[in-house]
């Protein structure tokens, strides 16, 4: 080598003067002096056992990029000739490079960083072969730490931020050409030993700074080396530290953010959000240093000095939500719980009441608080000290209170970041976990914070003068009516989860809070009625609705719209799949009064919402859950009232939509309550809203009403129409409310109106009118005589079918076709049919089958006429969507097969009318390709039949036909959706599946076919076959994970296929050859999401059993390629190992169980030896 | 305001050129006149001005025979105009200089339309030199639809 020949002094003055010409301006040197410089200085790195030289220059040279180069030409030489050194000469070029740094403070930056960094590379490299105790460098660093010297110190600060860097195995780890596995296990050792003594050493450095007032501009540059750690993708840190690096790395961070190193940068709030959601659980081997209290005290000494500082503050409470977030093994009984738990109770305390909490300190104040009622079991906080216990409850529903109404503030002020908004929804978060598990705390010790809570909500929603709504900090109220597009979601939605806690803290107080709400509600339902009155007086004196002043009446709509959403959360769940109940403190509640109640006076005031509750004798001793319900009906009545006064413009479709929202909530639960759900029922519910009385069937009527009512009083208000068809469906879905709404007059002159398609019902949107005929539908299977039956759908459904059929059989039916009337009636029908199919229940699927197949035919001739118009298109194929989605799961065989054929049929003329269709639009948007869309649904439908199927033997059908024999099948599933599959496929282009809807339907179909039909793959046409095939290769390879592990699925079936079938040349053969490839290279070669390793290795083992020799090819071709003969050895017998359990390959699932675990071993291993850094 | 190009002849004898509807009862790819003009519905979105407001539809049309875009809002409770569209399908039988025979179901025969010049156009042309001249091009000649009185 070049270095070798020359003496250290000519090295040195070549590589100065090397150095010049790289640092001199661009036009003072050419290109060529440029590039023999650089060429110096690499061949300089990789000359052989350069330390002597490196150390002469190190020692000698006054230029500070030749230092610089001569740190990294030591790094890389130690790690190139490890195994060649001399333990002792590492040992002692170790000591010499930290001497020399410890001993020039004043080297240049980047100088002194590289040489920590050879040192940290040094201590990598000996850690693995335990040849360097990490142990003693640690105990190196403690001592500069303690010496009480500043730049000492900092220096230390930097070796351990080099450390921690070094071997944190990311992206940020120096490229020193060891591998993968390198890294990990060095990470691992590490993760055992390293960080927690570069934790505990840190917690020395904090200690030292927070005892000093004020830190040198020198300290503060050292820091800025943390952030470069922080700047580490977040990925990699969740996958090698864990939490312990993020609550280092937040330590890290403070410390510098102590000494006032500047702004922070978006990578320090993309990891303070990180933060927030990962939780603190170490290893038993950091007992010691984090039960240590003087950790926890450390934290809140830090964070009272930074406090006014908002951004520290925001990290100092992250450390210590990370602490309250604590469990797992380091606690070593429940009594180190308790104490710890205290200690952090008792700290948190002190530092809140000492305080004026700032807006910045609200949602980590709030994280502290979430954590620890989530992280620390119930027995641990019930065994505090039951002082210590009471304060912090007491401190929490303060805080609670306090953070509502600044959460208040906010809204009314309009701010962008909402913090005390998030800090509140964490508190009642934490409160709804609180009262859960009430049965574990002492009896009644919520019921106060929760009055007080409770409280403070309602107050922040009610307007002046008993709220403080709308009301900013001086007392002025704000008032403007904003613009609100259809895309806002509602409140109900919006505050859902605000609204279930304060829901769940009024059943914790429901002796306070239900007769509270009712009260206030009727209040303001009178206040409404005295203003409607005076309002309609004033319009009668000048007819101008201008003039009337909306805001008194605006005000009463929001106070009821934000009562009566309370009342619906308190008063009843919304479960979704699950039978709803009576909650049961609300029966709890009415159980107790029970006795103090008179039955007769709560029937009355039930019975009577159109007059004022106060007025009725003896209105005082009334059940108040039954009050609560009769407050609402009383809100329904003005607006029933109002409406019919003409004054339908005046009044508030949001607190319509409320009433319908609420009493369908609270229909699910309360109306024909079954006595057999509950331990104990309350007499007074059981007799306003039991089976058989006569409470229930008032109300029944009275809801029915209303729904009628509303339907033609609100037809232009799409949201309301929508609530109100809802609490219909509601009432009729079960089958005994439908028993007593069919019996009132209301319901069938309703479904008259309807069949009619009469306005006013005609003008509601397609999805109310859906919805209509599905509770019409719906009703029609309550109990009724036959008679009444047979009348009942007369009135229904046969108007439907006569006035389809009159049209269509027309004998000018294909010229009138277009016209308006005639297409809007078409669509009319089509839409019913999708409500009518929506109705589906397994004990009406029989007769709706029949019904609708009937349809389904005169459908498909449709697609013909309407074949240019697409809305309508659309509109055919989706009942037939519906259909299947519906009914097919109950269908017996011959039902199944009657409705393939119909699909078929209806696929068919789709193809012919679209073969001539273009589609090459580039501009074209999703909707247009809805057709598409549909029709692939409507084959996974189909294909669903092939796994959940709830038909037995036609069982539900046995009524109706006798046996027909099953083995005249003449169409299955399997054609018809192949038959769809050759339509889609053709017109499913790389453009179209950038659309993300499109692309999960379409792999989501083929992978379905590939494993409920594999035999019929190799049936397919040629080039619907290789388009087959090009899906599942694009899908592997180049597009998301979820595609991608789809078509990994699907590969396994088709080899199996290919197995069974024994031709070794089909096409399929042929293709499956090729994806074991794919297989391969993705597994052994690529870097792929761990998630998808069982989905490949699956696919791998069947390929490979498939294509042994090939298999054993790839991994020839694999081991040839390696030059070193350690790795070639290695991987060799990785290979070995991976088929050992499996030697030869069958298609077995005990081999290949073995396959996946061995290869999980595998993928470790071998990833780590291919992919060097 | 109307394209000289364009023949619009009045509807049958009597009919009135448009019929009310509320508001909210539109549909889209459904027809209303907005501004005068008739059009076919593309985007249809409501809104309402504050919480406890009524709401208000906001319709987008594409003009049936300019292809000129219209906007407008209204309370979903008013009635809006709807255009009654006829539509009339005419067979091909032959292009002279540029101006097209055009036979209706009952076999009277119009002359007055020239060939549009567009694609469409150009498709007309193609076709009809490719000797499918009794093809029916139901879709082909938008300006085919008859508005009644609309663009006088």
């Amino acid at each position: 080598m070049m270095m070798a020949a020359v003496g250290a002094p000519e090295v040195i003055t070549q590589l100065e003067s090397a150095a010049k010409v790289l640092m001199a301006p661009p036009s003072m040197v050419s290109t060529e002096q440029r590039q023999h410089a650089e060429h110096v200085f690499l061949s300089f790195r990789k000359s052989k056992s350069p330390f002597a030289i490196c150390k002469h220059i190190l020692e000698t040279s006054k230029v500070d990029y030749v230092l610089f180069q001569a740190a990294t030409a030591v790094m890389e030489a130690v790690v190139r000739e490890w195994i060649l050194l001399e333990k002792t000469s590492i040992e002692s070029l170790r000591a010499f490079l930290l001497t020399y740094v410890l001993q020039r403070p004043n080297l240049q930056k980047y100088v002194r960083e590289q040489i920590l960094l050879a040192v940290a590379v040094i201590v990598k490299r000996g850690s693995l072969d335990k040849s360097i105790n990490c142990k003693g460098i640690f105990h190196e660093v403690g001592q500069l730490i303690s010496s009480g010297n500043p730049t000492v110190q900092t220096l230390a600060c930097s070796i351990l931020t080099a450390l921690l860097s070094e071997f944190s195995s990311s992206s940020k780890t120096s490229s020193i050409g060891l591998s993968m596995e390198f890294h990990g296990n060095c990470k691992r050792l590490f993760q055992e030993d390293g960080l927690r003594q570069t934790f505990m050493l840190t917690m020395e450095v904090l200690q030292e700074f927070s005892r000093r007032e004020n830190l040198n501009a020198q300290m503060s540059c050292v820091f800025q080396r943390y952030l470069a750690l922080a700047n580490q993708p977040l990925l990699s840190l969740y996958s090698s530290f864990s939490s312990y690096i993020l609550l280092l790395l937040l330590l890290l961070l403070l410390l510098w953010a102590l000494t006032g190193g500047g702004p922070l940068g978006r990578h320090y709030i993309a990891m303070f959000e990180a933060t927030q959601n990962v939780t603190l659980k170490p290893t038993e081997s950091w007992r010691e240093a984090l039960l240590d209290t003087r950790v926890m005290d450390l934290f809140f000494s830090i964070h009272r000095k930074i406090r006014e500082d908002s951004d520290m503050a925001q990290d100092s409470l992250q450390c210590l939500a990370q602490l309250a977030s604590m469990h797992g093994p380091v606690f070593p009984d429940e009594s180190a719980q308790v104490s710890y738990l205290a200690h952090l109770v008792e700290g948190l305390l002190s530092m809140i009441n000492g305080i004026e909490i700032e807006d910045s300190e609200a949602v980590g104040i709030s994280n502290i608080i979430s954590n620890l009622i989530t992280m620390f079991p119930r027995s641990v906080l019930t065994a505090l000290p039951s002082e210590l216990f009471t304060s912090f409850i007491n401190c929490l529903t303060l805080l609670t209170c306090s953070f509502g109404r600044s959460a208040a503030l906010e809204e009314v002020l309009d701010k962008d970041d909402m913090v005390y908004m998030e800090a509140y929804d964490k508190l009642l978060e934490s409160w709804l976990t609180l009262v859960q598990d009430e049965e574990h705390f002492p009896r009644g010790c919520f019921v106060q914070p929760a009055i007080q809570v409770f409280n403070s909500y309602i107050q922040c929603h009610l307007a002046a003068p008993d709220g403080t709504r709308n009301l900013s900090v001086n007392g002025i109220s704000s008032h403007e009516a904003e613009e609100i597009n259809e895309l806002q979601e509602d409140d109900r939605e919006l505050f859902s989860d605000q609204l279930s806690s304060i829901g769940m803290l009024g059943r914790v107080a429901a002796d306070h809070c239900i007769p509270l709400l009712t009260s206030l509600l009727e209040d303001r339902v009178n206040r409404l009625h005295g203003q409607l009155q005076r309002t309609q007086q004033h319009l009668m004196a000048s007819t101008d609705l201008g003039s009337v002043d909306r805001k008194v009446l605006d005000d009463l709509y929001e106070d009821i719209h934000w009562l009566i959403l309370v009342s619906g959360y308190l008063l009843a769940d919304d479960p979704q799949g699950e039978t709803p109940m009576i909650p049961s403190e609300v029966m709890e509640f009415s159980i107790k009064h029970s006795t103090e109640v008179d039955i007769n006076t709560t029937l009355q005031i039930l019975g009577s919402p159109g007059e004022k509750a106060s007025s009725i004798p003896g209105c005082n001793r009334t059940d108040s859950v039954i009050r609560l319900l009769s407050a609402v009906l009383r809100t329904s009545e003005v607006e029933s009232r109002a409406t019919r006064a003409s004054l339908t413009e005046l009044l508030s479709p949001q607190m319509g939509k409320d009433i319908m929202w609420f009493l369908r909530r609270w229909a699910k639960s309360y109306l024909l309550v079954d006595e057999k759900l509950y331990e104990q029922i309350s007499i007074p519910l059981s007799t306003a809203f039991g089976a058989d009385t006569e409470g229930a069937q008032w109300i029944v009527g009275y809801l029915l009403e209303k729904v009628i009512n509303n339907l033609s009083v609100w037809s232009s208000e799409a949201e309301l129409a929508n609530d109100t068809v809802e609490l219909l469906v509601t009432l009729v879905e079960k089958r005994e409310r439908a028993n007593i709404v069919v019996q009132c007059e209301g319901w069938w002159s309703l479904a008259k109106q309807f069949a009619s398609r009469s306005p006013p019902l005609h003008l509601l949107s397609s999805s109310v009118q859906r919805s209509l005929m599905k509770a019409l539908v719906l009703g029609g299977f309550a109990n009724m005589d036959s008679d009444t039956k047979q009348q009942y759908w007369a009135e229904v459904l046969h108007p439907l079918q006569q006035r389809f059929l009159s049209l269509i059989n027309q004998e000018n039916f294909a010229q009138i076709s277009q016209e308006e009337a005639v297409k809007q009636e078409i669509v009319a029908t089509l839409e019913a049919l999708c409500g009518i199919a929506e109705a589906t229940q397994i004990d009406n699927v029989a007769s709706l089958f029949s019904f609708l197949m009937d349809f389904l035919s005169s459908c498909i001739g449709l697609m013909e006429v309407y074949s240019n118009t697409p809305e309508t298109i659309n509109l055919i194929i989706e009942v037939f969507v519906e259909v299947a989605h519906k009914q097919i799961c109950y269908l017996g065989e011959t039902k199944s097969m009657k409705l393939y054929e119909a699909c078929l049929t209806l696929l068919q003329v789709y193809s012919k009318n679209n073969q001539s269709r273009k589609r090459s639009d580039a501009t074209a948007e999703e909707d247009q390709y809805q057709d598409l869309l549909l029709i692939m649904e409507l084959l996974t439908n189909l294909l669903s039949k092939e796994f959940i199927d709830f038909s037995d033997n036609d069982e539900v059908f046995r009524n109706q036909e006798q046996g027909t024999p099953a083995s005249s099948r003449t169409v299955s599933a399997a054609d018809v959706v192949l038959y769809g599959v050759n339509i889609v496929l053709p017109l499913m282009s790389q453009d179209l599946l950038k659309f993300p809807s499109l692309c999960n339907q379409y792999y989501k179909l083929i992978t379905f076919i590939c494993e409920i039909f594999p035999e019929k793959i190799p049936q397919l046409p040629e080039d619907l076959f290789k388009s087959l095939m090009f899906s599942l290769e694009l899908g592997m390879t180049s597009m998301s994970s979820e595609v991608s592990q789809l078509c990994l699925e699907a590969l396994s079936p088709l080899a199996e296929q290919c197995a069974k079938s024994q031709e070794k040349d089909s096409p399929l053969f042929i293709a499956t050859r090729h994806f074991l490839k794919l297989v391969f290279d993705m597994l052994v070669l690529q870097k792929h999401n761990t998630e998808m390793t069982v989905a490949a290795g699956e696919a791998l083992y069947t390929l490979v059993c498939l294509h042994q020799a090939e298999y054993s090819e790839l991994v020839e071709t694999l081991l040839s390629s390696q030059r070193d003969a350690v790795i070639y050895q290695r991987l060799a017998d990785a290979f070995n190992k991976l088929t050992a359990s499996s030697t030869p390959p069958t298609m077995d699932r005990k081999q290949k169980v073995a396959f996946l675990k061995s290869l999980e071993e595998f993928v470790a291993n071998v990833g780590g030896l291919l992919c060097v850094k | 305001m109307a394209d000289p190009d364009l023949d619009f002849t009045t509807g049958e004898s009597g009919a009135s050129a448009t019929y009310p509807m509320q508001c909210s009862a539109l549909r889209k790819n459904g027809y209303v006149v907005l501004k005068g003009r008739p059009c076919k519905i593309v985007e249809m979105s409501t809104s309402k001005t504050g919480k406890h407001g009524h709401a208000k539809v906001n319709l987008v049309g594409i003009d049936i025979f300019t292809n000129k875009k219209y906007e407008d809002m209204c309370p979903s409770t008013h009635n809006m105009d709807v255009p009654a569209i006829k539509r009339t399908d005419y067979q091909l039988v032959n292009i002279a200089e540029s101006y097209m025979s055009l036979m209706s179901d009952n076999g009277d025969i119009r002359e007055d339309l020239r060939v549009p010049e567009s694609d469409i156009g150009k498709e007309i042309e193609s076709k009809f030199e490719g000797g499918k001249c009794w093809h029916q091009y139901p879709s082909l000649y938008k300006t085919a639809h008859d508005a009644a009185g609309m663009c006088k």
